[in-house]
C-alpha cells in the first residue's frame, strides 16, 4: 500500500521498497521543476523522508544529474555514480525520470510504475521560460562577480552549516553559523550537532529587483523581487533566509517556519544550494 | 597630551561629478587648503589618511599615494583607510591619533568615492559588498534589505511606524535644500515621501540615500602649531569608535547599533560632555531608520523613542533641542561612501565657524558631533567638535 504525502514542497509516494519524489508543478502537460528546484534538491528531500521513517541510507547510486557534494553536506549520504566500481553495500538506487520526478528504490526488480498526484499546479509559461533562461545564463562560466561574492572555496567551507544546519556547542550555548574563536582565545569546536529546523519570524522584507545582489539580478525581475525573513531558531541562534519556491507567502512577525534545501544561485558553473524558509502549516 | 584642532576643511559637491578620482580629490583638497585662514601649502602636511571603499573601477590599490601625489603632498606617509561607509570617519580618527601621539603636527584626513562611472551591469556587483557576504548576501540582502529588517523589527518592538521615517526624510531634504554641496537639493512633501516607490518593504525610495560621487578633506593641526594657520580653530575634542558583529543575525538586537553606543560613550566621556550638550549632529542616515535608531544610540532620546523624537520634530534646524543633519545628511547631501565621514566633519567645522549658508546655520552652535557608520553597524566612529578647546 503506497502512502502519498506533501514533503518539503514536493509530492512523495512512499512504500517500504521505493519512494517517488515528484515536483508539484506542471507545464504544458509535463511535470516540471519549480523556480529553485532540481534533481539535487529533490534527492535531499527524499533522503530526509527516508530518514524520518527510520530507514538508514549511507550510500546511493545515481546518474550524474545530482550534485553529490551538496547531497553529502545536506544528508551525509554518499552518492555513487554509475561509473563507480560495484559496491555491494550500496543498497539504494536513485532513478531520475525524464520529467521532474525521481525514484529511490532498494529493489530494482520490482515494478516502479507509480501513480503520482494529479492535482499539480500549472506554471505560467512565460514565468517558467524566463526563469529557466535566467538559470541558464547564471550557470554560464562567464557569469563571474566583479565585486564581493561567495567563492566555491568559501561556499564549501560553510556547506555543512548551510545545508544541514550543523552548529557548535560552546559554553552551554548553541552557536550557528559557526564561529572561530571566543574572547578567551579558545577556538570553538567543529560543528557537531544540527539545529532543529524550526524557527520564528522576527522580521522580513521584500527587496525590489533593482536592489537585489548581483547573484539574483537575473532572476529577481522574473520573481518580482526577493523576499527574505529574519528568524530566531528555537535553540537561540538567528539567521536570514530566502523564501522557498518564491510562492506568494506573505510573512508576518511571529510566523513559524521550517526549512527545505533549494537552489540559491549559480556562478562560475556551480550551483550553490542552501536552506530556504517555508511556512510551517499546522 | 597635545590637543587637536581643525584648521581647514573642504569638499566637492556631491552627486554625479564630472571628474574622476584625481580631479575630485584635488578639488576637495584645494578647497580645504584655501579654507585655512593664513597661508597654507600642501607641503605643510606631515601625513595623510584617505578613506575609500574603492567602489567599482578606478584605482583600487595604493589609492592614497595616487591622490596625495596629485594634490601636492607627494612623499609623505599616506594610507588608504577602509571601513566600508565609515572609511573616512576612521581616517579622521587615525589622523587625530597621529597628532595625539606626537608623530605629526599637521595631518590631512579625507575620503573619496566615485560611484557613478559604472554601467548598471557593473554597478550591481558592488551592491552590498560591505555587508555579510557569506550569509546575508546569499539571503538576497543588500543594505536596503538589512535596514528594512531593522525597521520592521523596530516598528514591532517600539511602536514606531513608517510615518516617523517620512518625517526624517522630509526634514533632511528641507535642510539639504539650502546646501550648495548637496546631491539632491529639493524639498519633499510628507505626502510624496509617504508614497514613494517601494525599495525594500517597508523602506521606500524616500527612505534611501542616493548613490553619489564626492570627495572631502579636513586639515588637523597640533595645538602648538595652530596659531601659524588660524586664530579661529575648531577643536576636535575627542574621537570614539566601536564595532559589532558584521551580520545582523549574530547581534543580540537588531533595533540598536552597539558600535554607535560604544563610539558615542567613549567620545562623550573623553570630551567631557553628555548628549544634552550637543547642538548639532551629522548623523549617518544612509536610510531613515538608521537616523531614527541613531538618535537613540547617541543618547538624544531614550531607547525605543526614536519614532517619537522624529514625530515631534525634535531634530529640526533651530526648532528642536539638537539639530540632526543640518547638511541634509546622507539622504539629501548624498553618500559617496568613503567621503561621507570627513564630509560630515566639513559640515560641523563650517557650522561651528558660522560659515554655512545663512538659512541653515544652527544658531549659537558650540558643540557638534559626527556619527559615521560602516555597513549596517559593524563599525562606527563618533567625533566631538567644539568651539572651545575643552
Amino acid at each position: 500500500m503506497s502512502e502519498i504525502l506533501e514533503w518539503h514542497g514536493y509530492f512523495a509516494t512512499f512504500d517500504q521498497q521505493a519512494l517517488m519524489i515528484q515536483s508539484p508543478f506542471i507545464l504544458e502537460e509535463s511535470i516540471t521543476f519549480g523556480a529553485d528546484s532540481d534533481y539535487t534538491t529533490m534527492t535531499i528531500a527524499g533522503l530526509h523522508l527516508l530518514f524520518s521513517r527510520g530507514i538508514d541510507v549511507t550510500k546511493i547510486k545515481s546518474i550524474s544529474l545530482v550534485n553529490a557534494a551538496a547531497v553529502k553536506s545536506a544528508t551525509g549520504v554518499t552518492v555513487l555514480s554509475e561509473d563507480d566500481p560495484e559496491d555491494e553495500t550500496c543498497e539504494w538506487n536513485l532513478l531520475v525520470g525524464e520529467e521532474a520526478t525521481l525514484v529511490f528504490t532498494n529493489d530494482l526488480e520490482r515494478d516502479l510504475s507509480f501513480h503520482g498526484r494529479a492535482d499539480l499546479e500549472s506554471l505560467d509559461p512565460t514565468f517558467a521560460h524566463d526563469m529557466a533562461a535566467a538559470w541558464a545564463a547564471e550557470l554560464q562560466t562567464s557569469n563571474v562577480s566583479q565585486g564581493a561574492y561567495v567563492s566555491e572555496a568559501a561556499y564549501m567551507e560553510g556547506a555543512n552549516a548551510r545545508l544541514s544546519f550543523m552548529a557548535q556547542s560552546h559554553d552551554d550555548k548553541i552557536v550557528w553559523p559557526p564561529r572561530q574563536m571566543d574572547a578567551d582565545g579558545q577556538r570553538l569546536p567543529e560543528p557537531n550537532q544540527p539545529l532543529m529546523a524550526s524557527a520564528t519570524v522576527e522580521s522580513w522584507t521584500k527587496l525590489s529587483a533593482a536592489g537585489a545582489p548581483s547573484e539574483f539580478a537575473l532572476r529577481a525581475p522574473v520573481l518580482g523581487g526577493i523576499q527574505t525573513v529574519f528568524v530566531r531558531f528555537e535553540q537561540g541562534p538567528c539567521g536570514v533566509f530566502l523564501i522557498a519556491d518564491d510562492e506568494e507567502y506573505q510573512p508576518e512577525i511571529g510566523d513559524q517556519v521550517t526549512f527545505v534545501v533549494r537552489r540559491i544561485y549559480a556562478q562560475e558553473g556551480l550551483i550553490r544550494y542552501g536552506m530556504k524558509a517555508v511556512p510551517q502549516r499546522i | 597630551m597635545v590637543d587637536v584642532a581643525v584648521i581647514g576643511a573642504g569638499q566637492t559637491k556631491y552627486g554625479n561629478h564630472p571628474s574622476g578620482l584625481k580631479g575630485m580629490w584635488a578639488e576637495a583638497a584645494e578647497r580645504a587648503f584655501a579654507s585655512v585662514d593664513r597661508d597654507f601649502e600642501p607641503r605643510c602636511v606631515d601625513e595623510a589618511f584617505i578613506g575609500s571603499v574603492a567602489f567599482g573601477g578606478a584605482q583600487l590599490g595604493n589609492t592614497a599615494a595616487l591622490l596625495t601625489e596629485h594634490s601636492g603632498m607627494d612623499g609623505i606617509p599616506v594610507r588608504r583607510v577602509e571601513n566600508a561607509c565609515a572609511s573616512s570617519g576612521f581616517a579622521l580618527r587615525d589622523a587625530w591619533m597621529a597628532i595625539k601621539s606626537g608623530q605629526a603636527d599637521v595631518v590631512v584626513a579625507g575620503g573619496i568615492e566615485k560611484m557613478n562611472d559604472l554601467s548598471p551591469e557593473r554597478r550591481r556587483f558592488w551592491l552590498g559588498v560591505s555587508g555579510d557576504t557569506e550569509w546575508e548576501r546569499l539571503a538576497g540582502l543588500t543594505f536596503p534589505g538589512t535596514y528594512a529588517l531593522m525597521a520592521r523589527r523596530h516598528f514591532h518592538e517600539h511602536g514606531s511606524n513608517h510615518d516617523d521615517l517620512v518625517n526624517i526624510s522630509v526634514k533632511n531634504h528641507m535642510h539639504g535644500f539650502e546646501n550648495e554641496m548637496a546631491h539632491i537639493r529639493k524639498e519633499v512633501s510628507f505626502e510624496k515621501a509617504q508614497s514613494g516607490f517601494m525599495v525594500a518593504d517597508p523602506l521606500t525610495l524616500y527612505d534611501c540615500c542616493p548613490t553619489s560621487d564626492g570627495a572631502s578633506a579636513v586639515i588637523l593641526a597640533a595645538d602648538h602649531v595652530v596659531r601659524q594657520f588660524t586664530d579661529d580653530p575648531v577643536w576636535l575634542r575627542s574621537s570614539g569608535a566601536g564595532s559589532d558583529f558584521l551580520a545582523l543575525h549574530d547581534r543580540p538586537s537588531i533595533t540598536q547599533v552597539k558600535a554607535t553606543q560604544q563610539a558615542a560613550k567613549s567620545a562623550y566621556k573623553a570630551a567631557g560632555i553628555t548628549a544634552g550638550d550637543v547642538d548639532l549632529a551629522e548623523v549617518h542616515d544612509c536610510f531613515t531608520i538608521a537616523e531614527l535608531m541613531a538618535t537613540e544610540d547617541l543618547g538624544f532620546t531614550g531607547r525605543g523613542e526614536g519614532g517619537v523624537f522624529a514625530r515631534e520634530q525634535r531634530g529640526v534646524l533651530n526648532q528642536g533641542e539638537v539639530c540632526i543633519n543640518p547638511s541634509g545628511g546622507l539622504k539629501s547631501k548624498g553618500h559617496p561612501l568613503g567621503a561621507t565621514g570627513t564630509g560630515q566633519a566639513v559640515e560641523v567645522f563650517k557650522q561651528l565657524r558660522g560659515s554655512v549658508e545663512a538659512p541653515r546655520q544652527v544658531r549659537d552652535a558650540e558643540i557638534g558631533i559626527t556619527h559615521n557608520v560602516g555597513g549596517s553597524g559593524a563599525t562606527c566612529a563618533v567625533h566631538v567638535f567644539g568651539r572651545d578647546r575643552a
